[in-house]
Order: structure tokens, then C-alpha cells, then sequence
């Protein structure tokens, strides 16, 4: 009985080895696959996008680096004629209009999550937080459309009563205000998530040493889950700078620039990305893969340096 | 904190009711500047447009026309110019509606009847050319060619013209009163290619009409390599019609020019392609010529004053 036993147990330990390896073999893969995609993203956009630079694109030409990415107009010239391509002014635009769509969302994002986790009651914060995953799961080319048909006729109006004629609506301040929208939810989830998880102990001591639940709050809380909070800033550039579809709908496309002024029309590197993509053909195609490049650059470089930010003010320290 | 929940919720209602608030209509200031919207340079609208308004150097470049346009595709045009009082812009006739007004070219109204009438002048014409009658590999591409021409006369294509933003000529038959003439089409043609080409601007369009034609005559296949116009007449009767790039039917975007002639029977017309202004219906001009429209989008005229005046 008890050799049988042995044997059973051995055979047992064996078969749970087999299925050991085997889970670990199927994760291998699937997270080589799912890496692998990185690469083949990476590599057929390079590949595609470096055309332009390096072959004469049927005799128009190739494409200088340099006025690629510093020229103030999308193209000098006519188009299938000219080789004069430029996203110098567009890089400047995504970054301006990344930037401030992240002024508007952070503060209304980051308040809204401190209410949920630490003022609202608990029945008012569960249904505010199913509001919030709901609004990250709509699609952009709903916020686009919503851009489009109440944003657009209300910056129109808005611009009207100061004296200022827009083109329909379609401005810097349209398109902020459609990203800032439409990076809420991500800012304030994320948000929300750090603030809670801030240990007890640290609030219970500020206020013990007599402190307000606000100042708590504000001086305790909020820079405890800094590290958290910039989490959500670095995830809602991210979007800001990726979004297309609903970009292209408010943004009016300008083909010069760089635009600062709130009621001047722009365009983004996305959004130029996307303009006529389905019509076009040759260089005038191509181009559009080295500007998904440039975006692909301009992201990394922007989360690289949020990310040295993060780590130089997100240590958990009270003062 | 409540004050601070209360004060946000000040802002938000406010900034509704403003934006409530701003749609009242007000009289319409023709001394504000006209606000251009145009299509991108790949669209095939915009050199007909641009070339209807004489003023083809800006088909393909945006650096001739005016500062501060927009660039919009056709309902992103047309939904403008319900908002945007000063704004002038053009689409396809067949996305008209009255949501915007549609300008007249020339003092000619903007629709259907027009164009079929040929008043309306902004508007380029889509032909046909075919290769010569005795020039066919083979009897049934010969067969196939002819018929698919026939079909273009017939309601059935005129349908899908229709769908595809153009104004077909006026059809009264439909294909199955005309198919009986038409013995190839009851074969089966499969592995038989027929060759289309010529203006890419009207690709769509053809490839549409052979996706709808070719089940209906043995299942045929339709290679479609639109390179433009001028090598509709070509590769069908011209230079290159015995070379590779041969095609059984070509394509113009514009009336055939002298040079182009083909043989009795083997040219037609199947639709145009008609585009109109369109302005905010608040707008006070009713009528544009080409020139006017040259000079607001190569920005000659700034504000709708000089154009009124």
C-alpha cells in the first residue's frame, strides 16, 4: 500500500513538473509574440518611412532631414511635383496643444479623483467610478463627433462674442478642449487609484497633529500619490499626443504654422498623418510613415523625460 | 470643499447656457473676411473645382491659394458651412442639402436638371473610349467591351453613378430589358480579363460599375489601373494601344480633345461630375462666376464686401 502510494506521489510530482513547464512555455510564447509585434510595428513603419529620405521617390527628388524637420509649411510646391515636405511647425503644434489639454485635464482630473476616493460618500464614489470607466471606454470618434457638432458651433460663438472670426469653430482651443475631454477619465482613474492607495497611518498622523481633513488632503495625500498622479499625466500625454480620428475632425488641418493663438486653426502630426491618407499615392503616401516616425520619436522622447520627472519628485516623503 | 464643488458647478452651467445662447441669429456683417475650406490635394473634387474655376495651378498645390484655409473633406465641408456664417466652400452636387446654401455658377442654379440640361457649368464631364470595333483579341472580349458600354446607358448603372456622387445621364432601361441582346453575358467568361484604365479621379466610380457588371456577365475579370485622363484614349486607340499597359475601356475626367477622336461608336459620355459652392445660409450672395471664386480662394477678395460690391 504504501509503495503504491510512493509511486502514486512520485507520478503525481512528475505530471505537475510537466504542467509547470508547459504554463511556462506557453507564457514564453505568447509574451514573445506579443513583443514581436513591437518590433514588426517599428521595423514596416521605419522601413516605409525612410523611402522618402533615401530613394529619389520616381524622380521628384528625395527628402531633406533637415527642412523635414524644421520647415513652416507642410509642403512647398505642388503635390506628385515637389519634395519640399515639412513637420518642424506640426511637432511644435502636437507638443503646444499636448501640453495644454494636460493643464486643463490634470487639475480637473486629479480634484475629481480626490473627491471619489476621499470625500464622497461610499455609494456617490462607486457610481462616479463606474462613470469614469465608462467615459475611457467611448471610442474616440464619439469625442470626435461630439467635438465636432457642439464644440466647434460653441467655440464658433464664443470666439464671435470677443470679435473674433474663426473658421467655423475649428481652432487650437476646439481641439484642446476635445483631447482634454477625452483624457480626463485616464487621468482621473489612475489618479484615483494612487490616492487611495495611500496608507492610512500617514493621514490618521497629520491629522492627529491637528491638521484639517482639506489640508490633509491636499498637503498629505496628494503629495504622497505624486509618483501615482504622474503615472496618469505621463499615460494622458501619451494619448493627447496619439489621438487621430476626433484631432482631425476640430483641428482644421492648417498646412503652415506653428499656431499659437487659441482661435488659429492647426494640425497635428496625427491628424496630418490621416489627412487624404485613403486617396493619395507615391510620396505623397509615403510621407505620411515618416511622419508616424517623427510621432513615434516625439513620444518616446516625451515620456522619457516625464518619466525622469516622475522619478526626480515621486518619492512618498512628508514634510 | 463644497465651495469649491459649488463654484465648479457655476462654471459649467454658465459655459451651457453660453453656448445656448449663441446661435441667435444676427444680421449677416458682409465686411467679415471670407474664411476658405477646400479639399485636400489628393481628392479628385478639387481639380475639378480648381480647374472649373480656371485656376488649375492650385489642383494639386496649396501654396497658391489663399492664407488660413481649411482643409475638410466633403462632409466635413458641408457641416461647416452650417456653422461658420462667413465660410465658402464646395462639394460634390449630389451631397447637397439644406443645411447650407448652395451657390448658383454663372446664374445658373446648382442641380440635377442643370447639369443634365448642360446650363451648369461647374462641371467636367465623365467619357468613355473603347478600343476600335475590329482591334479585340477575341470575339468575346470584343462582346463583353460592347456590353458592358451598353450597361453603362442602363438604370442599373446609373444607380450606382448615383451612389458614387456623380449625375449619370438620363436612363430608361434597366439591364434586364436590354441583357437578351446581349448573348456573351449568359456564358461563363471566367478566367476572360477585361482591361480598364485611364482617369484615376474616377476610379471608384469604375471600379463600382465592373464590380456590379461583371457577376452579371459570366463572371468576367475586371483589372481596373487608372493612371489619368490623358491615357484613357491611349492605351484603347492611341500610341500605346498594342503595348503592355493596353486597355479594352479607358476613362476621361474632361471632354476628349482633338487629338482624341476614335472611331464612329467607340466614345461616349456616362455622367458628370458636378460640384457646387456652398455658403452659410445666412449668406447674402447667391450667385458666384468663376472668376469671383478664383479670386476669393487664390485671395484676391478678402472680405464678402468686394465680392458683393
Amino acid at each position: 500500500m504504501e509503495k503504491v502510494n510512493q509511486l502514486h506521489n512520485k507520478n503525481n510530482i512528475k505530471w505537475k513538473n510537466i504542467v509547470d513547464k508547459t504554463t511556462k512555455t506557453f507564457f514564453l510564447l505568447s509574451t514573445l509574440i506579443s513583443a514581436s509585434f513591437i518590433i514588426v510595428i517599428v521595423v514596416f513603419i521605419a522601413q516605409k518611412g525612410i523611402i522618402p529620405f533615401i530613394s529619389d521617390n520616381d524622380g521628384l527628388g528625395s527628402v531633406n532631414v533637415f527642412k523635414f524637420l524644421t520647415q513652416r509649411v507642410w509642403l512647398d510646391g505642388p503635390t506628385f511635383v515637389s519634395s519640399l515636405y515639412g513637420v518642424g511647425y506640426i511637432i511644435i503644434n502636437t507638443l503646444y496643444i499636448a501640453f495644454l489639454s494636460l493643464l486643463i485635464a490634470m487639475p480637473i482630473g486629479v480634484l475629481t479623483a480626490l473627491f471619489i476616493a476621499k470625500i464622497a460618500p461610499k455609494n456617490l464614489a462607486g457610481l462616479l467610478r463606474t462613470v469614469i470607466e465608462l467615459l475611457a471606454a467611448i471610442p474616440s470618434i464619439i469625442y470626435g463627433l461630439v467635438g465636432f457638432a457642439v464644440i466647434l458651433p460653441f467655440i464658433y460663438n464664443l470666439a464671435k462674442g470677443f470679435g473674433v472670426q474663426t473658421a467655423g469653430g475649428t481652432t487650437v482651443l476646439a481641439t484642446v478642449l476635445v483631447l482634454s475631454i477625452m483624457i480626463l477619465p485616464t487621468v482621473t482613474a489612475l489618479s484615483e487609484v494612487a490616492i487611495r492607495s495611500v496608507s492610512k497611518e500617514i493621514e490618521l498622523g497629520s491629522l492627529a497633529l491637528g491638521a484639517t481633513q482639506t489640508q490633509t488632503n491636499f498637503k498629505v495625500v496628494l503629495s504622497s500619490a505624486k509618483s501615482g498622479i504622474f503615472t496618469s499625466a505621463i499615460l494622458g500625454v501619451g494619448r493627447a499626443l496619439g489621438e487621430a480620428t476626433a484631432v482631425s475632425l476640430v483641428a482644421g488641418n492648417a498646412r503652415s504654422g506653428p499656431s499659437f493663438g487659441f482661435f488659429d486653426t492647426t494640425a497635428t502630426l496625427t491628424s496630418t498623418m490621416l489627412q487624404g491618407l485613403k486617396e493619395t499615392i507615391g510620396l505623397d503616401y509615403d510621407i505620411r510613415f515618416s511622419v508616424g516616425i517623427v510621432l513615434m520619436v516625439v513620444i518616446l522622447i516625451t515620456n522619457g523625460t516625464l518619466n525622469f520627472m516622475k522619478r526626480k519628485v515621486g518619492n512618498v516623503d512628508v514634510e | 470643499m463644497k465651495k469649491i464643488l459649488f463654484m465648479a458647478l457655476t462654471v459649467l452651467i454658465t459655459l451651457s447656457l453660453a453656448a445656448c445662447g449663441g446661435t441667435s441669429e444676427e444680421d449677416w456683417d458682409s465686411s467679415s473676411n471670407i474664411q476658405v475650406y477646400t479639399r485636400d490635394t489628393s481628392s479628385g473634387t478639387r481639380s475639378g473645382f480648381m480647374s472649373g474655376i480656371d485656376f488649375g495651378e492650385a489642383e494639386a498645390d496649396d501654396s497658391v491659394l489663399v492664407d488660413g484655409f481649411v482643409i475638410k473633406d466633403n462632409t466635413g465641408i458641408l457641416s461647416s458651412m452650417a456653422t461658420d456664417e462667413f465660410g465658402i466652400g464646395y462639394i460634390s452636387l449630389a451631397s447637397l442639402d439644406n443645411t447650407v446654401k448652395g451657390l448658383s455658377f454663372e446664374g445658373v442654379e446648382p442641380n440635377i436638371a442643370n447639369v443634365i440640361n448642360n446650363t451648369y457649368g461647374l462641371k467636367r464631364p465623365i467619357n468613355y473610349v473603347i478600343r476600335d470595333l475590329d482591334d479585340y483579341a477575341n470575339d468575346t472580349e470584343k462582346e463583353i467591351t460592347l456590353a458592358f458600354i451598353a450597361f453603362l446607358e442602363t438604370s442599373d448603372g446609373a444607380d450606382i453613378i448615383t451612389n458614387k456622387g456623380a449625375v449619370p445621364l438620363t436612363s430608361t432601361e434597366t439591364w434586364d430589358d436590354i441583357s437578351d441582346q446581349y448573348s456573351v453575358c449568359d456564358a461563363d467568361n471566367t478566367g476572360v480579363i477585361i482591361k480598364f484604365g485611364g482617369s484615376d479621379s474616377i476610379q471608384k466610380i469604375a471600379e463600382a460599375l465592373t464590380a456590379d457588371f461583371a457577376p452579371r456577365c459570366g463572371n468576367f475579370t475586371p483589372e481596373h489601373d487608372h493612371t489619368g485622363s490623358s491615357d484613357g484614349y491611349k492605351r484603347t486607340q492611341g500610341s500605346e494601344k498594342d503595348g503592355d499597359n493596353y486597355k479594352h475601356v479607358g476613362f476621361a475626367s474632361r471632354p476628349f480633345k482633338n487629338t482624341e477622336v476614335g472611331t464612329v461608336g467607340t466614345q461616349g459620355q456616362l455622367a458628370w461630375d458636378a460640384i457646387v459652392a456652398i455658403v452659410h445660409l445666412n449668406n447674402e450672395v447667391d450667385n458666384v462666376t468663376a472668376e469671383e471664386l478664383k479670386k476669393i480662394y487664390s485671395g484676391e477678395y478678402t472680405t464678402w464686401n468686394e465680392l458683393l460690391d
